[in-house]
């Protein structure tokens, strides 16, 4: 079978597509308030489990990092390594409107303002805080961008590494990371 | 050449068949325990879905060769133990194909069974992670738990029917009735090992998420956690076929099989589903009173009889 | 001249040049010792064949050595084991001191075994269990740590044995004036039923010292652990076996031709002694913070089912002690090996400091996880087939006691998966620590001897005939008959059968598959992180953070086990000491020293005298 004909290539996308878009492993990185929207999610109000949402434990096993709220720049260097350990391909989703421009956090002097001058996010979803529904509805549009393979922000990582990586020093100051695992 | 080529297809087409179910229980399970807990639940092929996506992850991580194999050994044991177990009754299920069922006994099965976790457990051990080993040291201590009634059961049934071998065993079921109502104690103990051998709660404390993340699997993604995934459901399968072939004088036809494999599995999935967790000691305690217990009055009466 | 006194002289010439080539360079000692002991093997493969006896006199006092079938086995494990470990020897033991010593009783020490096991008569079997016993305790004082305590344990316990055997090589002398053994075993049944109790037991009590039976195990542990490990795997692996050749003899040869046959009360009681020690012995060993005492308890409790196996006595269970035996000496000869060779490179065998040597010694953590597997007996290994043989030869015993015993040793041989995991973790696994950075692989000499033992285990999963054949011939020496065996099956009496071959096949072909399976996919993108690099919340654990979980490992079934493990069997040997002590304390109370006191004895002794002689006297 060649893997490179056009019409293989399209049902090949297709399978992956259907896959990763219904089975998305979530990390949360519960960091302020959002992470309390996260159990109503999971349990029998708003059940996510019957779209193939499931929480984990670990980055290494996660396909979406939620990041579920304001991050201090201590948090964001955890942030970071949790987004650095988990496998290809990965997807952020980034709750409330402090990851999108610091929101009530916005003149503090030890919290990140737009999450995305850091790590790659493939979603925001808006709110102070955004309700399960609106949870819901972002992880929704991840999946759409998913199958449509639009949802590639670990190889804009890869590609854009030294800009990541002179935004993150900036803020941290005792940068003392292990390289990028690939 | 034809032997091999039979034997090899034998192992294909039981390993599919065993992906295939136990991958639709695993979902089932969780379907059942969602509607346990008022939820609806993911749809019953979710775990096709997960599997296929982990094995379609583009990278993956291993702290060294144990890890990387460790899943191997997995797989070996799950596969192994499928092949040396009746699937169906009257020799094989598909008559093109063999099964290894006359080269083995149950002592060996008893021990094949444990050569998966031990060899995933080294694995888990070179990841370095602390709370992957914590999890393997809960995991093998309750190992230890369980496996006395498993084993007293076992006993019990092979000394009543004079054969260890598990044809055997199908062969004097036939003539005798079910091992079940013929054996009931060594069955009321197998019940409450395999409560253990399942890991369900209340006997999942080596697994809990939130408390060791996860604990073994901690450090295994994409195609490591795949091949643990699909081992896992092999390993449920090839467990339940193995019972059922003991106590109910297995199965003619692959309706009957799902049935009795199902009603099985659904004893620690439902006394799972509503039940809180033990602590690793409490539960070796739990296992070695009242199931050793039972377990002892079996051997008796089998002895007896 | 006799092949078999050949290897004696040997190795007694080996012994002593050993001692004196010290002199010139101490590595040159263990070169020679290494030398006489692979000379000997070569002879004994060679040139002697399973018939041979020669007579030695001096004076009007005759000595006999012979081969049999039976001894050929023991004899096949000495020499070939202990020629590897010499090989081992050498580069383990150089650069330490008194190296003339040691080797001297190192070479001394194989030479009495090899003498128990040529042995005719019980004189001789005494002679050299009792070199045996001195060369062992000199080594075991070797190191020096607590020389104290644990030689004299040792000694005391040898001594109580050697004793009890001495006794009843007696006793046997006065009753048919003979110290042959053959002469024994035919005048076995026709003695009383108290005489023969008495000379079993005695010589049980003999065997089962050397084999660590409980409750006379005390000794092993720290003897076993504190002895270098190029010897300790001498000494758990073929030194304890001596008791076993000699339990097998009395067990199969002279008991069961007794009159009281097949239900020998103590054949049972040494039965379920074997299983608890199993039992209680793997518990210890699960609890143990050091590699090396680990592995001394693990020898205790392996020793266990090897002694069960030999006291059930069918032909199965037989067959299984006499394969678990020599597969024991392998696979803890590899074990102690490699932990010596552990030790040796990095300084310690602390369970819960040392970790992920695997990617510094590959081929020592090779050879040690085949014996793991083979000692946890898990197929396909040589490991399986000997407890597979165990169980269901107690699974068909007609006995019931013996279902309830095969819990026990079941029970014993599930909780050995848990030190044997905790062996291959602590020393091989884990996280990587600066601190072992310096660490290198073995040299050759230590490494080439355990991967060799471990093809051999493999090799023995794939047709444990090979084993089979002399062990037969041996069983059919000591008395059974037709002991059926297969090249790479294994069978029950009731029939039931484990193809070998096709468990090893489709062990190795699935492991094969899925190994090239999970390698070549995604190849390319598969990254190799180190062992710092792990899921810890987010945070960067530092270069010399360790995160190892090795403290405690076992702690829940600590706390599970804990109502068995309150009283250990030293604890009633103090008791029995201090009984004693004030025993001899009210001895003393007597014996006052004073004349006056002694006087009054002799006046109380002639009242009683008046008053009762009348009627002792009459």
């Amino acid at each position: 079978m060649d893997t490179n004909d056009k019409g293989v290539r399209k049902i090949v996308d297709m399978i992956t597509g259907f896959a990763r878009s219904n089975s998305l492993f979530m990390l949360a990185y519960g960091t302020g308030c959002g992470d309390i929207e996260i159990p109503p999610a999971m349990t029998s109000r708003y059940d996510w489990e019957r779209f193939g949402y499931r929480k984990m434990a670990t980055p290494r096993q996660a396909d979406v990092l939620l990041i579920s709220g304001y991050l201090a720049t201590k948090t964001l260097k955890r942030v970071i390594r949790s987004y650095e350990q988990m496998q290809e391909p990965k997807y952020v989703v980034a709750f409330g409107s402090c990851t999108i421009n610091g929101g009530m956090y916005w003149d503090s002097y030890n919290t990140i303002k737009m999450l995305d001058h850091y790590i790659p996010v493939d979603v925001y979803i808006n709110g102070c805080m955004p309700r399960p529904e609106a949870v819901m509805s972002g992880l929704f549009d991840l999946q759409e961008q998913i199958k449509k393979g639009e949802a590639n922000g670990a190889q804009k990582y890869r590609e854009n590494l030294e800009w990541y990586r002179g935004n993150q020093k900036k803020v941290i100051k005792n940068w003392v990371m292990p390289e990028y695992n690939w | 050449m034809e032997d091999i080529l039979k034997l090899l297809g034998g192992a294909a087409a039981t390993m599919l068949l065993a992906f295939v179910v136990g991958a639709t229980y695993g979902g089932l399970v969780r379907k059942i325990i969602a509607r346990t807990q008022n939820r609806v639940g993911p749809p019953w092929y979710q775990n096709f879905v997960d599997i296929s996506k982990l094995y379609m992850k583009d990278t993956a991580v291993h702290h060294g060769v144990m890890q990387h194999i460790g899943p191997a050994f997995a797989i070996t044991a799950s596969v192994t133990v499928l092949m040396f177990v009746p699937v169906l009754r009257e020799g094989g299920w598909f008559p093109w194909f063999e099964n290894l069922n006359f080269k083995g006994d149950i002592i060996f099965l008893i021990y094949m069974m444990v050569f998966g976790s031990l060899g995933m457990a080294l694995g888990i051990g070179q990841t370095g992670n602390p709370n992957a080993s914590i999890g393997v040291s809960r995991g093998l201590s309750m190992m230890v738990g369980y496996e006395i009634p498993f084993v007293l059961s076992l006993v019990s049934v092979m000394v009543q029917t004079h054969t260890t071998s598990i044809t055997g065993l199908m062969e004097w079921q036939t003539q005798n009735g079910w091992l079940m109502f013929e054996a009931p104690f060594a069955f009321i103990t197998m019940l409450l090992a395999i409560l253990g051998m399942f890991h369900y709660a209340p006997f999942d404390i080596a697994h809990a998420p939130s408390e060791i993340a996860s604990g073994p699997p901690s450090e295994f993604g994409g195609k490591y956690l795949a091949m643990m995934m699909t081992s896992g459901s092999i390993f449920a399968f090839a467990k339940l076929v193995f019972l059922v072939d003991v106590f109910m004088n297995g199965a003619s036809n692959l309706v009957m099989l799902v049935v009795k494999t199902l009603l099985l599995y659904m004893v620690p999935v439902l006394y799972g589903a509503v039940s809180p967790r033990y602590r690793t000691e409490q539960a070796i305690r739990y296992l070695w009173g009242w199931p050793v217990f039972f377990g002892i009055i079996a051997l008796i009466y089998s002895i007896y009889i | 001249m006799n092949s078999l006194l050949l290897i004696i002289l040997i190795l007694l010439g080996g012994a002593i040049l050993a001692y004196l080539a010290k002199r010139i360079t101490p590595m040159l000692s263990s070169i020679v010792s290494f030398l006489a002991i692979s000379s000997a093997a070569v002879v004994f493969f060679t040139m002697t064949s399973s018939t041979d006896v020669v007579t030695v006199s001096v004076r009007n006092f005759t000595l006999q050595f012979g081969l049999n079938a039976y001894s050929w086995v023991f004899a096949a494990m000495v020499m070939g084991i202990s020629a590897l470990v010499s090989l081992y020897n050498i580069a383990y033991m150089s650069g330490k001191d008194r190296l003339g010593y040691f080797n001297l009783n190192f070479t001394l020490a194989i030479m009495s075994m090899m003498g128990i096991v040529f042995a005719n008569d019980w004189i001789s079997f005494f002679i050299f269990w009792e070199i045996m016993t001195w060369s062992s305790f000199l080594i075991v004082v070797y190191n020096g740590i607590d020389e104290g305590k644990i030689g004299t344990k040792y000694m005391i316990f040898s001594a109580v044995g050697g004793y009890a055997m001495l006794m009843a090589i007696v006793i046997t002398n006065s009753q048919i004036d003979s110290f042959l053994i053959a002469d024994l075993i035919n005048a076995y049944p026709t003695f009383g039923h108290g005489m023969q109790a008495m000379i079993g037991i005695l010589f049980l009590i003999g065997f089962s010292v050397k084999a660590a039976v409980m409750p006379l195990h005390v000794w092993a542990p720290r003897a076993y652990s504190d002895s270098p490990m190029s010897f300790t795997a001498i000494f758990s692996g073929l030194l304890s076996k001596m008791g076993i050749f000699g339990m097998a003899i009395m067990f199969i040869s002279v008991f069961s031709k007794a009159s009281i046959g097949d239900t020998f009360i103590y054949s049972q009681v040494i039965a379920w002694l074997g299983g608890v020690t199993a039992v209680m012995a793997t518990f210890y060993a699960v609890i143990q913070k050091d590699a090396k005492r680990l592995l001394a308890y693990s020898s205790i409790a392996q020793l266990g089912y090897i002694v069960t196996g030999l006291a059930i006595g069918t032909k199965l269970s037989v067959m299984s002690a006499l394969f678990l035996a020599v597969i024991h000496a392998l696979y803890k000869g590899i074990l102690f090996m490699a932990v010596g060779a552990v030790e040796r490179q990095a300084g310690s065998t602390n369970l819960e400091q040392l970790g992920a040597l695997i990617r510094k010694m590959p081929w020592t953590f090779f050879s040690a996880l085949i014996a793991a597997i083979a000692l946890a007996g898990i197929p396909p290994l040589g490991g399986f087939v000997g407890k597979w043989m165990l169980y269901e030869s107690m699974i068909t015993s007609t006995n019931p006691s013996h279902l309830f015993l095969v819990i026990l040793i079941f029970l014993s041989s599930t909780a050995a998966f848990l030190y044997v995991y905790r062996l291959l973790f602590g020393l091989f696994l884990g996280q990587e620590e600066p601190e072992w950075d310096h660490v290198k692989e073995a040299p050759a000499p230590m490494v080439i001897p355990m991967v060799l033992m471990a093809l051999t285990l493999i090799l023995l999963g794939y047709a444990p005939g090979l084993l089979f054949e002399p062990i037969a011939n041996g069983m059919e020496f000591l008395g059974f008959e037709n002991v059926g065996w297969q090249m790479s099956s294994l069978s029950n009496i009731w029939g039931d059968t484990v193809d070998m071959q096709y468990v090893w096949g489709s062990v190795v072909t699935l492991f094969v598959l899925g190994a090239i399976f999970i390698t070549i996919k995604n190849r390319k993108s598969t990254r190799y992180v180190t062992t710092k690099d792990i899921h810890t919340s987010g945070e960067i654990p530092e270069a010399h953070e360790n995160l190892t979980y090795a403290v405690d490992f076992y702690k829940p079934f600590e706390r599970a086990i804990e109502p068995v493990m309150r009283k250990t069997m030293d604890f009633y040997y103090n008791h029995f000491g201090n009984g004693l002590e004030s025993l001899f304390g009210f001895v003393r109370k007597i014996y006052t020293g004073n004349g006056q006191t002694y006087a009054m004895y002799v006046v109380i002794f002639l009242v009683i005298l008046l008053l009762i002689g009348e009627q002792i006297f009459k």
